[in-house]
């Protein structure tokens, strides 16, 4: 009890200094923040696989790409919107008492209701151990929905396309903070790229009967991309070369072309053969969506060696 | 999880923070994080209203939450290279056609 109402609060507290008040800097880094502390919230409330995914994506990748944003802006130097007026103010007052008063009292009709005996989470519980999983989220994820997880590859690519769209090809390398010069930078990239491989690698693993999957381990990954291009290790290029390509596309060729062989050998579209299937579809999710994160965040169409 | 009252009030304040910040900040990035915020109110009431399945967590709320947490940063990143590609334009970081009228 306490510990809810103390996470619960501390959710509130940090998503008001992050919106109300105070600079742009300070609110974003209370967001950060605040998915750690969602993150928390997660654990408590019994799901380490969504703590890890916030953590990772949520408050960090999400975090990431916020803040380079924020620098971009004031590199390119653009005029900061002024206070917003006191009229508007009081009309978004009204309006936000009303959606909290409406979301609580659907949020507490809800959590009151009864529930049948037969709902999807029992029959989910009873059918797992026939696919030879062990975690129910990545059974749900690549047996059960895997038309919804199909559409999220498939999503993830379609935001990185849009965004080249967006950015256009003049802009085709966006700038990004001059590499930190100090002698303890290359330490710090041999030890933590190895390990974060290894850590992503252990979690694809791990997922099948344990707490992780796919996009922990591609958050992971993006992690490890996005201390590689501030390191000035990796570099944006002007254009993506046939290995980008064939990374970002990898996760959902791999996905449509299980999903569709099955159709082949007379089996229901998308059924999942085994737990082969299960690792092949992962592994190839986990390098597409890490890559795609990787390159959204240098704003760049692909990747090179070194930054000059 | 013995209290779902409590992260329902919760997600509910989220919730209400995020769509009055939504409405009244200007700059385009703190508009952004109000709605990461307000998405993060409806993972919860999923997640928490999914309640529990023999002693433990709905998995397929659970699932849900987890493909919208990446949907979520995809849509993000994109939006970011919307307001970075804007800002380039314009020079402009707001959205609201009042900034340019001169009131």
């Amino acid at each position: 009890m306490v510990i809810d109402v103390f996470l619960a609060l501390g959710l509130v507290v940090l998503a008001w200094q992050a919106l109300i008040g105070g600079s742009l800097f300070r609110g974003i880094v209370m967001f950060i923040v605040f998915g750690m502390v969602l993150t928390l919230a997660w654990a408590w409330l019994g799901s380490p696989d969504l703590a890890m995914a916030e953590a990772a994506i949520g408050a960090g990748v999400t975090g990431a790409l916020i803040m380079i944003a924020y620098w971009r802006l004031r590199r390119i130097n653009a005029v900061e919107p002024r206070d917003p007026s006191p009229a508007r103010s009081r009309l978004a007052l009204v309006i936000a008492v009303l959606a909290t008063g409406l979301v609580g009292a659907i949020g507490l009709a809800a959590v009151s209701a009864l529930t049948g005996d037969a709902t999807a989470a029992r029959v989910m519980n009873e059918t797992l151990p026939d696919t030879g999983l062990g975690n129910p989220i990545t059974g749900v994820l690549i047996v059960f929905r895997n038309l919804d997880t199909l559409l999220e590859v498939a999503v993830v690519l379609a935001a990185y396309i849009a965004a080249r769209a967006a950015l256009g090809r003049e802009s085709a390398d966006l700038p990004l903070p001059p590499a930190p010069d100090t002698p303890l930078l290359t330490p710090l990239v041999v030890t933590l790229a190895p390990l974060t491989m290894v850590v992503a690698i252990y979690l694809l693993k791990a997922g099948s009967q344990y707490p992780g999957g796919a996009f922990q381990a591609s958050a992971l990954l993006a992690a490890l991309g996005v201390l590689l291009v501030l390191t000035g290790r990796v570099g944006p290029a002007a254009a993506a070369n046939w290995l980008t390509r064939a990374g970002l596309v990898i996760g959902t060729l791999v996905f449509c072309l299980v999903g569709l062989g099955m159709l082949v050998i007379g089996a229901p579209l998308l059924a999942i053969p085994g737990i082969w299937a299960v690792y092949l579809i992962e592994a190839a999710m986990m390098i597409s969506i890490g890559l795609t994160l990787v390159l959204l965040f240098a704003g760049a169409p692909g990747l090179s060696g070194k930054r000059s | 999880m013995n209290h779902p009252e409590i992260w329902m009030l919760a997600a509910a304040g989220l919730f209400g923070l995020g769509l009055y910040s939504l409405i009244i900040a200007r700059h385009l990035l703190r508009q952004l994080i109000a709605i990461k915020i307000m998405g993060s109110a409806v993972f919860l009431v999923l997640v928490v209203t999914a309640g529990l399945v023999d002693g433990s967590l709905d998995g397929i709320a659970q699932a849900l939450v987890l493909t919208g947490i990446v949907i979520a940063v995809a849509a993000i990143a994109f939006a970011l290279a919307l307001v970075v590609s804007l800002a380039e334009t314009t020079g402009s970081i707001s959205l609201n056609p009042d900034d340019d009228d001169g009131r």
